[in-house]
């Protein structure tokens, strides 16, 4: 593979797809899935399982394979060894995986929330899209209420823009974009005052809403209605809280920036509030226009 | 049990009213000039202290503020309280995830803003002690170290204040400055408890190792263990326990706890009002009304009481020694100013940028007068040293928002 063609490949449409496997009880929901989701985007499936490859396991993969009913030439299983994220996250560079499906449980225990287990640390370091599902089933998950990150950002664009490709494929209900606003020190600066403080919340809100219309405008959402929504609160924790709210079947956000590290679990901040306690299945969406990016943070 | 008799009670009840009432005034016109309300509360008590009252009518002065007895023994305990509670709200405010999530660019700021201030602080007071009338010895160790500390910290109400009227607060420059200024107040909270802890000690047996162990063994098992289990039990208390009676209750419980732990390891209560408040702010389980409760309870009510009380110790005029306060002033300017400009500069911010957070971080406001009383309470400064460092913190607070709008782009 020509590792070139990922540099600026748009984050839209999802012509490959990966899903990443591991032989436990959810196996099968989770290749229903994945099956659903590439026949809905014509992509190309390619399933992927670190550890050591059996005659057995084979067996029991095809035994499931065959009982979805997966069509032969449409799907590459593909067998690795080695450390799982960074072994699955290779395979998706030089497969040009545009979108990675795993699955997830809500919420792990603490230990291993700051240990890192292999869903959470793919989250973290993928250079694809990632969907995370926390409840995969046989009839395929449905996302019909879209909640999605407006975070004021030059990946933004991107985001909504995938988001907009997702909706509309997937004929969603409702797409809402919603930005935080999280005003450090507003409370002690404002103390003196509490009828200032309200009017500050007041202005910012229409603020950030005039910013989410504009954001708006600069894509194509053809005859999809999106709604846009301001909230108040620590970013990462005040989307997924709205997004629990509101009965979202799936929120979207931008993927992180900077390599995120234990610190940044234990001081959680950001998507480490949303990996924390996922409010429900969660797509980060990862931009690789990297020159337009550049472009639009200047 | 011994208590007030009814002279006692009445002068104290007398002398609180007396604060109170006129602090709020006084705070109220200095907000109509767009200056910080604690400019207004400072001014009472130069007024009503041996500055001007205590000239003019000592009789009187005495009477409504005695230096003795029992009276003056609960008012001090009501400021000692005070101090620990605008501690404890100036660490709900400090959000150590808002340093992380900035990256490169407030790592820079942050390590360069406090370094720069601190080493010409400690630098100026090591070489000079005569100056600042420090004897050699450990005295002038712990002068030097608290100097640099003085110069070091920043003042996040005011600056939040600052960057919310120049609505700039949620800028990458609004953030950064936001992010340097909770760092700065962290680590420079934590050096001045060390500084407190080794007062008065015998240097040779000094432990200077296990202090500073104590102090972070401390720091970090509050705010990784302590967080935890308070972020677990704060959305219980908020909805089983009645509202806002609970929380504030539990709030403030916890703090004065926190606060007596340290003052038992004797390190000073401050620390542990300062780390239970980053431990409550930090948590997303806070609700932001149950926050604005504890600033205004604190703000209106105890922040005035110790802001007076500032006025009310000494002579500000008999101590006001122009040269330190220029020399003081100086090296708050240029170190702050020029250390957090070069780590911004260096983190990638435009040069009109970087000087921007410079001078908007030179803000040193209330956490300053804060630092200096405790210093000078300790013995750890003198009169004159504390008149300086006042009218720095009144200084640099009242210009950064001006110079900070000259250059920010």
């Amino acid at each position: 593979m020509d590792l070139k063609v990922l540099k600026n490949k748009p984050s839209w449409p999802f012509e490959t797809i990966g899903v990443a496997i591991a032989f436990s009880p959810r196996l099968e929901m989770l290749l229903a899935e994945a099956k659903r989701l590439s026949e809905l985007f014509s992509a190309k499936l390619i399933l992927i399982h670190v550890g050591k490859k059996s005659a057995s396991l084979e067996a029991d993969l095809q035994v499931i394979i065959t009982k979805l009913g997966f069509i032969e030439g449409t799907y590459t299983p593909i067998w690795k060894e080695g450390h799982p994220v960074d072994t699955i996250l290779h395979v998706c560079k030089d497969n040009a995986v545009d979108l990675l499906i795993a699955g997830a449980v809500e919420r792990e225990s603490m230990l291993r929330f700051y240990i890192g287990s292999v869903s959470r640390e793919i989250c973290r370091k993928a250079k694809c899209s990632v969907l995370m599902l926390t409840e995969p089933s046989i009839a395929g998950t449905v996302f019909k209420n879209i909640v999605v990150n407006g975070v004021e950002h030059p990946k933004t664009r991107h985001t909504l823009g995938t988001v907009l490709y997702f909706a509309q494929k997937e004929k969603a209900d409702r797409v809402t974009l919603v930005r935080e606003i999280h005003m450090p020190a507003m409370a002690m600066s404002s103390a003196e005052s509490g009828t200032e403080a309200d009017k500050l919340k007041q202005e910012l809100i229409e603020e950030e809403t005039a910013g989410l219309h504009d954001l708006l405008q600069q894509v194509d959402s053809g005859t999809m209605k999106i709604g846009v929504e301001s909230v108040f609160g620590k970013t990462g924790h005040a989307i997924a809280s709205y997004a629990k709210q509101q009965g979202a079947d799936l929120l979207v956000i931008n993927s992180t920036d900077h390599h995120l590290t234990i610190l940044d679990r234990l001081f959680t901040h950001d998507i480490e509030f949303i990996l924390a306690d996922l409010p429900c299945n969660l797509l980060i969406v990862h931009s690789r226009v990297e020159g337009e990016l550049n472009k639009l943070s200047h | 049990m011994s208590s007030l008799n009814h002279t006692d009670l009445m002068m104290l009840l007398l002398a609180i009213s007396a604060m109170l009432l006129l602090s709020r005034a006084a705070a109220e016109i200095a907000m109509r000039f767009k200056m910080p309300g604690v400019i207004g509360e400072i001014l009472v008590g130069i007024v009503l202290g041996p500055t001007i009252l205590g000239s003019f009518f000592p009789d009187l002065s005495k009477a409504i503020f005695p230096q003795e007895g029992q009276s003056a023994i609960a008012l001090d305990g009501i400021v000692k309280i005070s101090v620990v509670m605008l501690l404890f709200v100036a660490g709900l405010e400090v959000q150590i995830p808002l340093v992380l999530k900035q990256g490169r660019l407030a790592v820079y700021t942050s390590l360069t803003s406090m370094l720069f201030p601190f080493v010409t602080g400690f630098a100026v007071a090591w070489f000079f002690p005569e100056f600042f009338l420090v004897s050699d010895g450990e005295s002038k160790l712990l002068f030097a170290l608290f100097l640099g500390t003085a110069l070091a910290i920043s003042a996040l109400p005011v600056i939040a204040r600052i960057l919310m009227d120049l609505k700039i607060m949620r800028t990458q420059v609004g953030m950064l400055i936001m992010a340097s200024a909770m760092f700065n107040d962290l680590v420079g909270w934590l050096i001045f408890s060390f500084i407190l802890s080794m007062m008065g000690k015998d240097p040779s047996r000094m432990n200077v190792g296990y202090s500073i162990l104590l102090i972070l063994g401390f720091g970090l098992f509050m705010l990784i263990i302590g967080k935890r289990i308070i972020d677990r039990a704060l959305p219980w208390i908020q909805t089983k326990l009645s509202w806002p009676g609970g929380v504030l209750s539990i709030c403030l419980g916890v703090c004065f706890l926190f606060a007596a732990i340290t003052e038992s390891m004797h390190i000073h209560a401050i620390l542990g009002a300062f780390i239970a408040g980053i431990a409550f702010g930090d948590s997303v389980n806070l609700h932001e009304r149950a926050r604005e409760i504890i600033h205004q309870f604190v703000t209106n009510i105890f922040a005035p009481l110790f802001f007076v009380s500032i006025g009310l110790k000494l002579n500000f005029l008999a101590y006001f020694d122009i040269w330190m306060v220029l020399v003081v002033l100086v090296l708050a300017f240029v170190g702050k100013v020029a250390g957090a400009s070069i780590g911004a500069y260096w983190g990638g911010l435009s040069r009109r940028n970087s000087l921007a957070v410079g001078f908007g971080m030179n803000a040193r406001g209330v956490m300053e007068i804060i630092l200096a009383t405790l210093a000078l309470n300790a013995g750890l400064i003198g009169e004159k040293m504390f008149v300086a460092l006042v009218v720095m913190a009144l200084v640099t607070s009242l210009t950064s928002g001006p110079l900070m709008k000259r250059f920010i782009d």
